[in-house]
């Protein structure tokens, strides 16, 4: 008797271990929970102030961790990449069903809708619940819905690239003028005063940066559901 | 009848078990599936329970939104804004990175037509 092709011994067993797992974390996450610890975050909220922003996650994310948001835009651009070099983009759709004129009417009603209000959430980003990320993955999702829709629609690539690079150049770029003017990389050398915090011209490079990297999320995310649904294969 | 819920205690209890349990489903999910594509779905759910305990945990009572508004007079009795930066990237991340699992599955069923991973025994010899 075969062990390693019986369903119920292999059943049995990954759920022995995710119980006995499951068991051992919650008695380590139970035994030590959190109450009255200090945290990095109270003291980033100290220093929220004096750049001017008043949405503090924003902070968090373009300033006081900008470097590491750099470092995972290059995580997102080489994903980006590696599923262009598996997919290769076809213009032939891949979906079976065709779609109704209902469906293209309302998308096409729906779409710049969407757009417009993905770049309203990447713009007010520093002033409120929202920002570069989100907007992006908005905007990606109204090319999602054109992309179901119309079949013969294609995501231009030359555009692609052409923000993808602007975005990626610039970001660097605005890092370096940091450096050179205020001796730290990604320095805020651009008028932040507290009071105006609230407006939209405010904070200095943060809002600037989030739009950055809007573009790119936004694009990235546009060619990744592109080639996952134009693929040029036949099943 | 919920007051007993509200303590804070008792929300972070909830919170790990509920969040836990989630990552232990999708990593049960993990040791017995063996489809490609049902694989990289239980990734997907077990870091869905990471993102939850990370957010959950940072819960405090009667603290607000770490965003300014025009009735409030400074940074004080705010959230940790801090885990919720780091979630806000790994979610965008998370999602790329499943999307290029899923194009090398996509590919890998595209030149042998295998979906089962005890199927896969190309480097076997």
């Amino acid at each position: 008797m075969n062990l390693k092709r019986d369903i119920s011994t292999s059943t049995f067993s990954g759920f022995a271990l995710s119980a006995s797992l499951i068991l051992t974390f919650l008695n380590v996450l139970l035994n030590n929970i959190p109450t009255n610890i200090t945290r990095v975050g109270d003291q980033f909220l100290k220093l929220n102030g004096s750049e001017g922003v008043a949405n503090a996650v924003t902070t968090v994310v373009v300033y006081f961790r900008g470097f590491d948001t750099l470092g995972e835009i290059a995580v997102l651009f080489i994903a980006s990449l590696g599923i262009g070099l598996m997919l290769d983009s076809n213009t032939r759709c891949n979906l079976k069903a065709d779609s109704n004129f209902m469906l293209k009417t309302a998308s096409q009603l729906l779409f710049p809708i969407i757009i417009l209000f993905g770049i309203y959430v990447m713009v007010y980003g520093h002033l409120s619940p929202g920002g570069g990320f989100q907007g992006g993955v908005i905007i990606a999702s109204g090319v999602l819905l054109l992309l179901i829709s119309h079949k013969e629609f294609e995501v231009p690539h030359s555009v692609i690239t052409l923000l993808e690079t602007f975005a990626g150049i610039s970001y660097v770029l605005i890092g370096l003028i940091g450096l050179v003017v205020l001796d730290k990389f990604l320095g805020n050398f651009l008028p932040h005063n507290i009071s105006d915090m609230g407006m939209l011209l405010s904070g200095g490079i943060i809002p600037i940066i989030y739009i950055i990297v809007g573009i790119k999320v936004g694009s990235e995310m546009s060619m990744i559901t592109q080639n996952l649904i134009k693929r040029s294969d036949d099943v | 009848m919920f007051e007993f819920f509200n303590q804070p205690e008792i929300i972070k209890i909830v919170v790990i078990i509920g969040s836990m349990t989630l990552f232990f489903v999708g990593l049960f999910g993990l040791l017995t599936q063996k489809h490609l594509i049902k694989i990289f779905m239980s990734v997907a759910i077990m870091e869905s329970g990471l993102f939850l305990l990370f957010i959950g945990l940072i819960y405090k009572q009667n603290a607000l939104a770490p965003i300014l508004t025009d009735n409030q007079q400074g940074f004080i009795n705010m959230n940790d804004p801090v885990p919720q930066a780091m979630i806000l990237t790994a979610i965008v991340i998370g999602m790329a990175v499943l999307a290029l699992g899923v194009s090398f599955a996509i590919e890998y069923h595209k030149l042998t037509g295998k979906t089962d991973i005890d199927e896969i025994t190309s480097l076997r010899n």
